[in-house]
């Protein structure tokens, strides 16, 4: 009887010294194995007398049930001890830098673009194109800009033949779209732009982004409205204020030069004004019927503002060090 | 223009300094650009004499000058001017003074030591003469503060006047406007009485009165064009950027300056018979003040007498009858220059003087005759001379239209409450006369506004004086109309989004590249050139990208890249049959390793089928790939280019650059090129969508050996075309040549795809599909199964 009960002990201290699985399988055979003192007492069960008989055998049970749960008890901690050294085995650096293909990225002229896109978006203005090899009538005489007019020789234009130029500003596709399209009108047209010109401040090709609006009483204040709603919007800045300048362009009276207020003076940022009576009558929209503003604005500057860049040259010399900094 | 703000005071009787200018003219847009404010200029700048002057013994070009500047010791200045020379009296910067760009020290040039600099007007910042040193009048005294000497308390005003606005390139006309929006009121124009005392003898002839709708002449004989001006009229003139010629030409400068009458003065001795303003004929010559040699087209408006021209009407005068030192006797003209007869002309000959760009704007020509008495007038005053009669030959000048303005229209357009008594009180302020019937105004214009013509031109000038800061910034109120969106097609910037995100950086580089390249790398001898490019290498209208981003793989290679991946949206240009086209595509370029260099990751150089892949990719239709046996771009490999069609249409290439462009730029690695119209994304049409089915497909793998020169793509299409009924996919995944294979053989290996949509497949009819592939491939193509 002892000699059952102290069995679990010695099992509980066998199994305990066992350091693998295999180990504690050699143990528990030699607890519960078929040679086992389990086995025996089993087998000396049938010599007992009916009286002793249930009394042994619950000991027996009891003794088996003790074995076996020293035995799972052990084998947990053992296989628990496993995982554990599995786990640290298996710990990776993870500071070692992620496995990538090459680093894509937009050029900022695109980011900036979009940005404005999507302003102007959010408020109804349509998209349109022209072309960038313009004749002379779209870029200027149907702009109110006659032959030989002095304002010619503001634009520094690129010319290609007599009645062929680079286009110096996106104004042309207001010109064709009016055309195209009945009022009321609402576009924006961003696009390439040239002019003779190169510093750090103008390259020969730049962006501008067109603005244009035609409806029966869209009016200045509404273009200073929009404007100053775009740039408080762009540069995520409510108290930004604009300052109207008296200017002038041929394709708008009254004409304006945009301001912003920037680092506490002011800043140029564009052109604007009423679109002239002139361009209305090249493109058949009565003045009495439809009125409305046109803007310019350059978006190399809006970039520049946007990024802090003081130098537009990298936008145009490709150097990837600069242009893989703009991820999206 | 540019002009000294003491001149412009001389029309004030109270003074400018309770005004700010700057802000006033900017903010009625006659913009001020820059100010500059001489009496900042440095007092340990002074008057000093060179009393001896020594060759440097280490340089040709340099002097060794002693200067007295009116203290016990002469300083030793060395000096490179060429005008250095004894006797003369200069500005002369001590060591201390402070000049725009830098600081005075002691310094030692070629071992001599130098205490300070003898300066031109320039290195003085009072004007932009940088040739030689400022030389000063004789009297003045050594050794006192050169702002004192140069009565340099006035400050320069550099102003940008737009082409609208001819009236403000004068004295008066600025003056004119700063009376408009201020209170200041202007003085009235003093003339000095002129007698004419001698008969006029030039006879004028004008033949041409549309270009030239009023002359006027007169002349002065027996001028001292040897004495000196006075001071203050000669700073006048330098601060309003005009240089000291001589006397009788100053003086028309200065009438030009003040009054914004162009004048010219001929030398009456140089002058034959008859002067009379005409179209030049061709073949005809002149030689101009600048030394510039115009040979005529005929038609140009030139003054000239009986031997021929004499001057480029409006514009320059010539060499020969120009005004000298010596000249005595003089023929002065003031003349009214139709704007459109003049426009353009100077530009058509590079040249842009202060009288065509006054000419070409508009001049008041209404005081022509009384510009023309002033100049002579002065002329006599500081030259003596005794004047002649004037001529005054008028036809018909332009006519100032009454506008009518309506204050209704103002408030319309420019949506600001503004009432009519502001307006009439507003065109008073601009001295435009005017009737009014209530809201309703007839306005006629001044002479010397070509600006104003239409009611618009109105409703600006009003509420330029009114104030553009006074006109609110309101959002229109508009209806709720919601943009058209079409769903057809795929907007440009996902494609641009998807290539990033396949490790391609954008870039955006210029449209015209060099002849040589379009030539021959693009291989286009249809150029579209540039009549007036930039730099020569910047000349053509790209009909490719290629050329500029080969220019940027190379730009960053120098530079240390490893991997470059470009791409670019933009327009290409071609002629055709004399109309130009554009077309906007997609164009790029791949070159180095797949995947940048990093840890415990194997790598391998890009090839074509990565860049295909990456092309597939973007697109949402299938696209096919073809060799172009025939018509492969020149500068692409041929053996590894393809041509890329949708459906039957052509839209664009990828390819390898050719080896010899290749070594021609130095390329250590193999360079990839694509290009592809963007059409090919963004029509979305035609796109079906199924749903999937319930069962799994079930995969079968084969391999067959074909010919070596038979492209596997055919199999592919020709398995597809054939129709096999439940074949979802057939696919190549392996291609081998080598052991085991004939040496005019190759082995594919294909899986085949095989699923029905209403049932589970059995084994019989997976292995029918399979038979057939397999039947196809032997009948077409002499497959052999492996």
């Amino acid at each position: 009887m002892e000699d059952l009960k102290k069995l679990i002990t010695d099992a509980k201290k066998d199994f305990a010294a066992c350091k693998s699985l295999t180990e504690l399988d050699n143990a528990k055979s030699k607890y519960l194995g078929k040679a086992g003192p389990i086995t025996e007492a089993m087998k000396g069960l049938s010599k007992l007398s009916k009286g002793e008989k249930p009394k042994i055998g619950a000991l027996i049970n009891e003794v088996k049930q003790g074995i076996e749960l020293a035995l799972n008890h052990c084998k947990e901690s053992i296989q628990k001890a496993i995982l554990t050294k599995q786990l640290s085995d298996e710990s990776i650096d993870v500071s070692l830098p992620g496995i990538k293909g090459n680093s894509g990225s937009l050029h900022p002229i695109t980011l900036t673009m979009r940005r404005i896109e999507r302003i102007f978006h959010s408020v109804g203005f349509d998209l349109a194109r022209g072309p960038e090899i313009e004749d002379d009538y779209h870029n200027f005489t149907a702009l109110n800009i006659p032959e030989s007019h002095p304002a010619r020789a503001m634009h520094d234009t690129f010319y290609i033949n007599k009645n062929y130029v680079l286009r110096t500003h996106t104004s042309p596709v207001q010109v064709r779209y009016m055309k195209e399209n009945k009022p009321p009108l609402r576009i924006i047209s961003p696009g390439r732009v040239y002019r003779v010109d190169s510093d750090a401040t103008h390259s020969p090709m730049f962006h501008q982004v067109e603005g244009l609006w035609i409806d029966e009483n869209i009016n200045f204040a509404n273009l200073k409205g929009v404007v100053q709603d775009f740039l408080q919007q762009f540069f995520e800045d409510s108290s930004l204020s604009i300052r109207f300048r008296p200017s002038f362009f041929p394709f708008t009276e009254p004409s304006a030069e945009i301001d912003m207020s920037w680092n506490g003076g002011w800043l140029e940022i564009g052109g604007c004004g009423m679109v002239h009576p002139n361009v209305l009558k090249h493109t058949n929209i009565n003045k009495n019927d439809f009125q409305g503003f046109a803007f310019g604005l350059g978006v190399e500057r809006l970039a520049m503002l946007k990024f802090g860049l003081d130098d537009l040259r990298p936008f145009f010399t490709h150097d990837l060090r600069f242009l893989k900094q703009f991820k999206v | 223009m540019q002009f000294s703000k003491k001149w412009l005071q001389e029309f004030f009787n109270e003074s400018l300094d309770k005004l700010d200018l700057e802000e006033l003219l900017t903010s009625a847009g006659v913009e001020v650009e820059d100010v500059k404010d001489l009496s900042s200029i440095s007092n340990q700048i002074v008057v000093g004499e060179i009393v001896e002057i020594n060759k440097h013994p280490d340089a040709d070009r340099l002097n060794v000058c002693h200067v007295d500047v009116g203290t016990k010791d002469y300083l030793q200045i060395v000096c490179g001017a060429s005008n250095a020379r004894k006797g003369i009296k200069v500005p002369c910067a001590m060591v201390g003074a402070e000049l725009p760009e830098f600081k005075i020290k002691k310094a030692k040039l070629r071992g001599v030591e130098s205490f300070g600099m003898l300066c031109s007007a320039k290195e003085l910042g009072i004007s932009d003469d940088a040739d030689g040193l400022h030389e000063l009048n004789s009297e003045l005294t050594l050794g006192q503060p050169i702002t004192d000497a140069l009565e340099l308390n006035d400050i320069i005003f550099h102003l940008s006047i737009t082409p609208n606005r001819a009236d403000c390139l004068s004295l008066k006309g600025i003056a004119r406007e700063v009376a408009a929006l201020s209170d200041l009121s202007l003085k009235e124009d003093e003339y000095l009485q002129i007698k004419a005392s001698i008969n006029n003898t030039q006879k004028i002839n004008v033949e041409d009165s549309i270009a030239c709708p009023r002359y006027c002449g007169l002349q002065i004989s027996n001028v001292d064009n040897n004495i000196k001006l006075p001071e203050f009229m000669i700073n006048y003139l330098e601060r309003g950027g005009i240089k000291s010629i001589n006397p009788v030409v100053d003086i028309t400068n200065y009438v030009l300056l003040e009054r914004g009458q162009p004048l010219h003065a001929f030398d009456q001795n140089k002058l034959n018979g008859e002067i009379s303003v005409r179209n030049a004929k061709k073949g005809e010559v002149l030689i101009l003040l600048n030394e510039q040699e115009i040979k005529f087209q005929g038609g140009e408006l030139i003054i000239s007498d009986t031997n021929g021209p004499l001057a480029l009407a409006g514009i320059m005068g010539g060499e020969l009858s120009s005004i000298k030192a010596e000249s005595k006797d003089i023929f002065l003209e003031s003349a009214y220059f139709d704007t459109v007869q003049i426009a353009g002309r100077a530009r058509s000959f590079s040249l842009n003087t202060e009288s065509s760009h006054r000419f070409e704007r508009g001049v008041d020509f209404s005081s022509t005759l009384l510009s023309l008495n002033y100049a002579a007038s002065l002329i006599v005053k500081y030259c003596g001379g005794s004047i002649s009669n004037s001529i005054d030959i008028t036809d018909q000048l332009p006519q100032r239209k009454p506008i009518r303005l309506d204050t209704k229209r103002i408030v319309k357009i420019m949506g600001v409450a503004i009432s009519s008594e502001e307006v009439a009180a507003i065109l008073k302020k601009l001295k435009f006369s005017f009737a009014q019937d209530k809201d309703e105004f007839l306005v006629t214009p001044p002479q010397y506004r070509f600006d104003i013509t239409i009611e618009e031109d109105l409703v600006e000038e009003v509420i330029r004086l009114f104030g553009y800061n006074n006109i609110p910034a309101l959002v229109p109120n508009m209806p709720a109309k919601m943009l058209e969106t079409k769903s057809e097609i795929k907007p440009i910037d996902l494609i641009k989004d998807t290539l990033v995100s396949h490790g391609y950086n954008e870039v955006i580089s210029y449209s015209f590249i060099p002849n040589d390249r379009e030539k021959n790398l693009h291989n286009n001898n249809n150029l579209i050139e540039l009549e007036n490019p930039i730099a020569a290498n910047l000349s053509v209208m790209r009909s490719k990208m290629w050329s500029s981003h080969i220019e940027a793989l190379l730009y960053n290679l120098n530079r240390g890249q490893k991997i470059v991946r470009l791409f670019e949206i933009a327009s290409i240009y071609k002629l055709n049959n004399g109309t130009f086209k554009e077309d906007r595509v997609l164009s790029g370029l791949a070159y180095g390793d797949q995947i940048p260099e990093q840890c415990g990751e194997k790598n391998r150089e890009i090839n074509f089928y990565d860049i295909k892949g990456d092309i597939e990719n973007i697109s949402c239709k299938t696209l096919s790939f073809m060799k172009a046996i025939d018509h492969t771009p020149a500068c692409l490999h041929p053996g590894k280019t393809a041509e890329i069609l949708l459906e039957k249409t052509k839209v664009g290439w990828l390819g390898c650059l050719h080896p010899s462009w290749q070594q021609k730029f130095e390329l250590p690695r193999d360079t990839y090129l694509f290009e592809l119209n963007t059409i090919v994304f963004s029509d979305l049409k035609d796109l079906s969508y199924d749903l999937p089915s319930k069962f799994v497909p079930v995969r079968r793998d084969i391999s067959v050996i074909i010919d070596k020169d038979i492209v596997v793509g055919d199999l592919v299409k020709d398995i597809y075309s054939s129709k096999i009924k439940n074949l979802i996919k057939f696919e190549p995944f392996d291609v081998y040549q080598g052991d085991g294979i004939e040496n005019n053989k190759k082995s594919i290996a294909f899986l085949i795809l095989i699923q029905d949509t209403y049932k589970t497949l059995e084994d019989k009819e997976v292995s029918k599909v399979v038979d057939q592939v397999i039947k196809c491939l032997e009948n077409k193509f002499g497959a052999k199964l492996r």
